[in-house]
């Protein structure tokens, strides 16, 4: 058999999963380890909905081939924060509306974490050029844009 | 999608010997963001047996200048070459283009090299499951021929394909007058694309590596530029890109590189327009001839004449940021 054993962290902790080379990371992610705030919208690397946060960047794990994951660092919608503790652009996101139907939310906020983990004063150039990746069939994005400018001023204020 | 196996390369040498292993049954992998949509999507009739990842190959992403030559390894991220200051100043074509290619998710996987060794996008060679089996797949039809060409060829058809190349960084290089350094031989990027062998874009043999990529340093009299026209800013493919170089001895042309993209079967070298050019000071009705001359001999398609206007406004708009 040609599977392996993947080894990673993933939101803070060390994974070993059986994995096949045909497996994308973002099945291996939900199928697998039951994340399913990473969606699956085109499959294509077109979309962005799959956005997780490998070593620092902003990648479509729809694509990426799970054995290239081994010895990263991943983190998913589901490990920067939740109910009773949530991310300043989980927060920012509802309070402010960015969210309408939700299936773009996740990856729009991986994009937007990991421009704001390199860059806490990003300008709206910067913002736009981060999450244009992402594809949102809602919203119109301009809320989504006012989000993460919240989102980054509460990250400094809380420095 | 079909089974294959996978296998992380430590060095160059035993990539190499994998790929001759399996006998051109077998890719090479760098970002992935080209080649696992195709497994995807089984867009090939025979699927390949194996991906070998060259990403585990330490020290193949340098981007350094050395004497008069850039030097940059396969596996620069397209996301570091649009940032990177030096190209941005030197060797400006290539940092625009890099910037334009997709989307920021697939930069910062995809590399320089996969970039220039992509696959055709044409639709009915990417329609899933192989569809339609092409030239390009050992079939005996170009579908696009009285289809839906509007992103084909407007320069007429290479053993009857139709399909242009998609990339993006390929024609920035062409006109840098870049080479190509692999595992088996150095040849100028011009020459990188070949039109004998329907089932392959580049010339690169089935065991062969691209290994790095050589530009000469502009002098500080030359200027580049890059222009795309897309439908989206990002995330998509060029409809026409152009990439030109301009050196200057005073305020003449002393040499012109132009280079166009998805506007032939491979990138698009106008030599008439480059030739006519030389000696001649860069005004509104020089560049305007020269984009006459670079689509004089165009040849549209049933949906695509459009393309035409669209390349001779890129051809001035990068030859006038030249100046
Ligand atoms: C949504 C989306 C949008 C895109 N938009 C654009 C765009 O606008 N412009 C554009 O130009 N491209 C675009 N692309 C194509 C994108 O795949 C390339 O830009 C990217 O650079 C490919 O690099 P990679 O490392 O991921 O290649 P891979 O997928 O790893 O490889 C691509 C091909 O090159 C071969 N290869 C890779 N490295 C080497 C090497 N060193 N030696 C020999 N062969 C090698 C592989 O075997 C494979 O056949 C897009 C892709 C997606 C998914
Ligand atoms: S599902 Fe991955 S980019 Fe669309
Ligand atoms: S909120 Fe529905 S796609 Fe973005």
């Amino acid at each position: 058999m040609s599977s392996k054993i993947l080894t990673f962290t993933l939101n803070g902790e060390t994974i070993r999963v059986v994995v096949e080379p045909t497996d994308m990371l973002a099945d291996v992610l939900r199928d697998k380890l039951n994340l399913i705030g990473v969606k699956k919208g085109c499959g294509q690397g077109e979309c962005g909905a799959c956005t997780v946060i490998m070593n620092g960047d902003a990648v479509t794990s729809c694509i990426i081939p799970a054995l290239k994951a081994e010895g990263a660092v991943v983190e998913t919608i589901e490990g920067i924060g939740g109910p009773g503790k949530y991310h300043p652009l989980q927060e920012s996101f509802m309070d402010l509306g960015a969210i309408q139907c939700g299936f773009c939310t996740p990856g729009m906020i991986m994009s937007a974490k990991a421009l704001l983990d390199k860059n806490e004063q990003p300008t709206r150039e910067e913002i736009r050029e981060a999450i244009s990746g992402n594809i949102c069939r809602c919203t119109g994005y301009v809320k989504i844009e006012k989000a993460v400018s919240t989102a980054a001023e509460k990250i400094r204020e809380g420095k | 999608m079909k089974r294959f196996k996978h296998y992380d390369a430590c060095t160059l040498d035993e990539a190499v010997s994998l790929l001759k292993e399996f006998d051109g049954k077998a890719n090479i992998i760098a970002g992935g963001t080209d080649i696992v949509g195709l497994f995807k999507d089984n867009v090939f009739a025979e699927s390949p047996e194996a991906l070998i990842n060259i990403k585990t190959i330490p020290g193949l992403d340098y981007v350094q200048e050395e004497e008069d030559m850039l030097k940059i390894g396969p596996l620069a991220l397209l996301e570091d070459l649009a940032h990177n200051k030096l190209l941005k100043s030197n060797y400006t074509a290539l940092a625009e283009a890099a910037r334009r290619t997709a989307s920021p998710h697939i930069r910062e996987m995809g590399t320089i090299g996969g970039n220039i060794c992509q696959f055709s996008r044409c639709w009915y060679y990417r329609l899933p499951n192989n569809r339609f089996n092409c030239i390009r797949k050992g079939g005996k039809d170009c579908f696009a021929e009285e289809g839906e060409n509007r992103y084909h060829s407007i320069f007429g058809n290479v053993k009857d394909c139709l399909a242009v190349h998609p990339s993006d960084t390929a024609p920035a290089l062409i006109a840098l007058e870049a080479k190509v350094k692999t595992t088996k031989r150095v040849i100028e990027m011009a020459d990188f694309y070949q039109t004998e062998d329907a089932k392959k874009f580049s010339i690169l043999d089935s065991d062969e590596i691209l290994i790095e990529i050589q530009i000469p340093r502009p002098s500080e009299s030359t200027k580049s530029k890059f222009e795309k026209f897309a439908i989206r800013k990002s995330i998509d493919f060029p409809i026409v890109n152009c990439a030109s170089k301009v050196e200057f001895e005073g305020d003449k042309v002393k040499k012109a590189n132009i280079c166009l993209n998805a506007v032939f079967v491979t990138p698009y070298v106008p030599k008439k327009a480059e030739e006519y050019l030389e000696g001649k000071a860069l005004e509104l009705d020089t560049v305007e001839t020269a984009a006459q001359l670079a689509l004089q001999d165009a040849k549209p398609l049933s949906k695509n004449e459009y393309k035409i206007e669209i390349a001779k406004s890129l051809i001035k708009k990068t030859l006038l940021a030249c100046k």
